[in-house]
């Protein structure tokens, strides 16, 4: 089949689901940036069990891959009378993973700041409130900048774990599947569509990052 | 990297007086209180949907479930180093193309990275597994999921090598070309070794993606751990158990992996470089 013949029998379902892939990747990263600042928080304060809480947090869901994560939460947790929708399940996967790297990032940009700085403020005289408020914090989100719009087209690329389970309507991978076992000789023309949707959207990213880099990086 | 991320965690903060010191031990008992019952109510939560009941972990003493995990885990392995040799070579070419002075070779290798760098690894397992065959290509299953983990690393390993590269100081490359060499030969002998030097911390660390990538492989039924784990979850009809000691093994896998690109990055002193936050697919 060819483009036009695709995209006149199954043009509504791609629409649908470029907005299923987008709006749950919007989603995904806001609470997973939400998290990120929550767990770092945990593993900069001076209370040792936080820390190790922190710690382990990000060990585990940097390391576990992101398909045995979602079968634990949507068919381990069913068993232990935590029942949630699909979609949730996805989402509540994507946002673990994306959350584990978030906290990640932003623990290299507040080590990059160096220790000198912080001695500086204090001697200075800031408090911690105010060092924390004008020297770690402005430096560590502009010098994290570049590695979260990595994360957010990462975050993008995990949705397609929706694919794994039956949403409705269902996102761009899911669709090609979906299409492909529907419609015999469907060819390479529904993969071609989603791939290019992916990749678009992952360069844009990419390059909307890059301006914003440019403008607020910290030279040192 | 840990030594340097304790001072910075610590240079945050003032040494301590009385008053500090005190609130630091409420703090500490607070929150391990509040760790200890969070970890009790999970436990207890087990406990009365009956998933700690023996049925669902008695086979785990049983050596059979193990050697079928651990052929699961074989599996893995094996699409795992291949898919890991097949991205290498890729990965090598396409930096090659990236960096080529042919403009047309540059481009069309630059587009081919994006690509593989923009799309979802599971989006092309469903190529290879769906749209493939139609076009009269019945692979294996080994290669239906081995292929699309190279490509999708391929990318990620071009500019890895490409940072790798660039990395190996000027001087190096003039120094060569003034003696003599050609461009090809200054590339071959003098900056891709020490290029390849330099990144072999970034290609361990990346193994953890390839690692990640594998264990879709029940979409082709290709028999992993994750697939024999799906297996032995219908034998012994114990979803919770099995799932959470096969993501216990992968995390383990992988925090390994992770460890030991640290440990070769801090003895050779060369930088971890990723795609900064690697896929975490």
């Amino acid at each position: 089949m060819g483009f036009a013949e695709i995209l006149e029998l199954y043009g509504a379902n791609y629409a649908k689901a470029v907005f299923e892939t987008m709006s749950m990747t919007f989603v995904c990263f806001c609470f997973a940036m939400a998290i990120a600042i929550l767990i770092t928080v945990l593993r900069v304060s001076p209370i040792k069990p936080l820390r190790i809480v922190g710690d382990l947090y990000v060990q585990i869901f940097r390391n576990i891959p992101g398909v045995a994560l979602l079968v634990v939460v949507a068919y381990a947790l069913p068993n232990l009378k935590v029942v949630l929708p699909w979609k949730t399940c996805v989402e509540v996967t994507v946002v673990l993973l994306a959350s584990a790297f978030g906290s990640e990032n932003f623990m290299t940009g507040i080590n990059a700041i160096g220790v000198g700085q912080i001695e500086a403020a204090r001697s200075i005289g800031l408090t911690f409130g105010q060092t924390m408020r004008k020297i770690v914090i402005p430096q560590a989100l502009r010098s994290a900048v570049l590695p979260m719009t990595n994360l957010l087209i990462a975050t993008m690329l995990s949705t397609s774990l929706g694919s794994q389970v039956p949403l409705n309507p269902q996102e761009l991978t899911g669709l090609v599947s979906y299409i492909t076992t529907r419609s015999t000789g469907a060819g390479i023309v529904p993969f071609v569509i989603s791939a290019l949707c992916y990749a678009g959207t992952a360069v844009l990213m990419g390059v909307l990052g890059n301006l914003i880099d440019k403008k607020v990086r910290v030279i040192r | 990297m840990s030594a340097h991320v304790t001072s910075m965690r610590d240079a945050l903060y003032e040494a301590p007086g009385p008053r500090t010191k005190r609130l630091t031990v409420i703090g500490t008992t607070i929150s391990l209180a509040l760790v200890a019952v969070g970890a009790a109510l999970i436990v207890r939560q087990f406990y009365i949907t009956g998933q700690l009941d023996a049925a669902y972990w008695s086979f785990f003493t049983e050596w059979n479930t193990w050697r079928y995990l651990l052929e699961g885990l074989v599996g893995t392995v094996r699409v795992a180093l291949v898919a890991a040799v097949i991205s290498l070579v890729l990965g090598v070419l396409l930096m090659f193309g990236r960096i080529s002075s042919f403009p047309p070779l540059a481009v069309l290798s630059r587009v081919v990275i994006d690509f593989f760098r923009g799309v979802p690894s599971l989006l092309l397992i469903y190529f290879f597994f769906l749209v493939v065959p139609q076009y009269g290509l019945q692979l294996p299953s080994f290669w239906m999921i081995t292929l699309p983990v190279s490509l999708a690393a391929s990318g990620v390993l071009a500019e890895v090598f490409r940072a790798g590269v660039n990395a190996v100081p000027k001087g190096q490359t003039e120094a060569a070309l003034s003696i003599g060499l050609t461009p090809t030969k200054t590339m071959l002998r003098i900056v891709l070794p020490q290029a390849l030097r330099i990144v072999v911390p970034s290609l361990i660390s990346q193994l953890v993606v390839v690692v990640k990538d594998t264990t879709v492989a029940y979409v082709v039924s290709y028999p992993d751990l994750m697939q024999n784990a799906r297996v032995l979850i219908t034998t012994h009809d114990s979803v919770v158990s099995v799932y959470l000691v096969v993501a216990l093994i992968y995390i383990l896998i992988n925090f390994a992996i992770n460890q030991l690109s640290i440990a070769m990055a801090r003895r050779s002193g060369n930088p971890i470089i990723s795609r900064e936050t690697e896929n975490p697919t």
